[in-house]
């Protein structure tokens, strides 16, 4: 089983992963922010000290966190099924 | 050179992470294109400096008093010359994605993938990088051989060199790009003084290492693995999109042969299998295989071979734009059903578009009743009712403002506020008191309305419904 997983080298899935949830975490982040103000979000934001710009990054960080798990979790069932199709069908 | 950063540039290079380079992303040779000149080869020069030029040269125009172009984030506010648009105005932005998403495709079904060729910033970054390359390391020869040779003094002293030069250029690409987002002049300056915000700094560095990344590591790998448009751009494509194509009926059968020769005699076609189509693709792809999705139509190879075809005293277009109809001797079809469909939705977005800005009301008033009490009776026994009125204004200039409200007979407006003036960008934030008789109270909630009208402009001017409850 390993030995298929082996043919996608770990640097692809990574970028596999990263690259699509970062585009999306993007999308995300403007639209989310358009929405909402960070200074309406935490009414305490020039408290924490951080600026706008750092509560967007954040922001935006956070939601690349949630797509890029979301990622995973996509990687990692294409390639289990995907195995136990094939050694299923080999099987046969 | 300063030491630390000869250290740090050159340690990917190490033999050990030798292969890592060559397999970055898949398992492959590091191509090394052949520099090409001709026609093709200076517009897109051509396209190249004009559209680096515009990159860094846009954020420092000026406008009425502000950055031209600023997409102002801290402050929310976009600045597009004229034009001030807010989060609310977001709609807006959209519009404008859609129009440029269209745009991408009426380009692609009329002239195929021309954008990856002349003006993706993938493409423009990778020739500026390249062409930095070829400054410090020499032609394709040279590079190959100091890339063989063992480490040396000499080796080090170019491959640092190279890498602080793409370093710089992509620190300064950073600070371009995070000046599209802040005001660029104070940013400047604050970097001068070495007094950057941590969030800034990070930008710049982020952007600043994607840009050293994507064009002088990743390069063409960009366009094979991670590009969405070379995925999907062949769902566009037709028999008659515009194509760079290797003209296999005249060509084949390819193989050498003397300048003098009769090929035809020889039974050999016009394709001399010199190779140097192959040697300048930036993708390390072979045209006379066919078209093939890794083709990101620069025309480097029609440069190439149109160059072999004058010294071997050929006509020139063996590898040239075409289409697929054209090299099967058919006609070409410019206006076709999927063009005409491509440009009237281009046409009806973009007509929608300029009405919209056109008819933009630059004023925003929002009503907020007071949560506190639903309604007072005054001490001469009329009804009131408190709200918090929010006046936007959205225009580039300060404007005053008079309020006026209907919807219930002998209705009074109250308010301390001497005069509604705000300034650009403001908001300005209204108490308001409006008193009734109860006599004159159809129900417990009655509708009313108010008006807000620029002094300066009477077309300036918005209602907004609110309620008024009684008892
Ligand atoms: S095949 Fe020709 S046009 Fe396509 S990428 Fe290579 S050099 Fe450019
Ligand atoms: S450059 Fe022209 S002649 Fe040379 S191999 Fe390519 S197609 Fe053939």
């Amino acid at each position: 089983m390993s030995g298929e997983e082996k043919e996608i080298p770990k640097l692809q899935k990574c970028i596999a992963v990263l690259w699509p949830s970062f585009l999306t975490a993007g999308a995300a982040t403007g639209l989310f922010f358009s929405a909402f103000d960070p200074y309406d979000l935490f009414p305490f934001g020039e408290d924490t000290g951080l600026s706008r710009l750092g509560i967007y990054t954040i922001g935006f960080f956070l939601f690349w966190a949630l797509t890029a798990v979301s990622g995973i979790g996509t990687l990692y069932f294409a390639i289990t099924n995907c195995l136990r199709y094939n050694t299923s069908r080999r099987q046969d | 050179m300063d030491v630390n950063k000869t250290n740090q540039a050159a340690r990917p290079d190490s033999t050990a992470d030798e292969q890592i380079e060559q397999s970055l992303y898949a398992r492959q040779e590091k191509i090394y294109p052949r520099e090409v000149h001709g026609l093709f080869a200076r517009l897109r020069a051509l396209g190249v400096l004009s559209l680096l030029g515009i990159f860094y040269g846009v954020p420092w125009l000026r406008w009425g008093g502000h950055q031209a172009i600023l997409f102002d984030l801290p402050a929310r506010k976009f600045h597009i010359f004229g034009l001030t648009l807010w989060p609310q105005d977001f709609i807006y932005l959209a519009f404008l994605l859609i129009i440029a998403g269209l745009t991408l495709f009426f380009v692609t079904a009329l002239a195929g993938r021309i954008w990856c060729g002349y003006a993706c910033p993938q493409t423009v970054w990778t020739e500026a990088f390249l062409w930095i390359e070829r400054k410090v390391e020499g032609d394709r020869m040279k590079q190959r051989k100091l890339d063989a040779q063992p480490w040396n003094a000499r080796k080090i002293r170019v491959k640092a060199t190279k890498h602080a030069l793409w370093i710089l250029f992509s620190l300064w690409t950073g600070f371009t790009f995070v000046g599209y987002f802040t005001p660029i002049i104070e940013l400047g300056q604050r970097l001068i003084v070495v007094n950057l915000g941590p969030w800034e700094t990070f930008w710049i560095i982020f952007y600043g290492f994607a840009t050293y990344g994507n064009a002088g590591w990743m390069r063409e790998q960009v366009c094979k693995y991670m590009c969405p448009y070379a995925r999907f751009q062949s769902a566009m494509f037709d028999r008659d999109t515009l194509i760079i194509s290797y003209d296999q009926a005249r060509g084949e059968p390819r193989g050498s042969r003397k300048r003098s020769a009769d090929h035809h005699g020889l039974g050999l076609g016009d394709c001399i299998d010199c190779t140097m189509c192959v040697q300048v693709c930036p993708t390390g792809i072979d045209i006379r295989d066919g078209l093939q999705y890794e083709c990101i139509a620069c025309s480097a190879c029609i440069d190439a071979c149109d160059d072999v075809m004058d010294k071997m005293g050929y006509d020139r277009g063996l590898v040239r734009y075409t289409t697929e109809t054209a090299m099967h001797g058919g006609k070409r079809h410019i206006i076709r059903p999927r063009i005409i469909v491509y440009a009237l939705f281009l046409l009806t977005i973009m007509s929608i578009f300029a009405w919209s800005i056109a008819h933009r009301v630059v004023l925003e008033l929002n009503v907020i009743r007071d949560r506190n009490s639903l309604y007072r009776e005054t001490s001469d026994g009329l009804i009131e009712n408190v709200y918090t009125l929010k006046v936007l204004n959205k225009d580039d200039a300060e404007h005053s403002y008079s309020l006026g409200v209907s919807g219930i007979p002998g209705l009074a407006l109250k308010s301390d506020l001497k005069e509604i003036r705000v300034e650009p960008g403001g908001v300005l934030e209204v108490p308001v008191r409006l008193h009734a008789d109860e006599s004159e109270l159809q129900s417990r909630s009655s509708q009313v309305v108010f008006t807000l009208v620029a002094n300066d402009d009477q077309t300036l001017s918005v209602t907004e419904n609110a309620r008024f409850i009684g008892p």
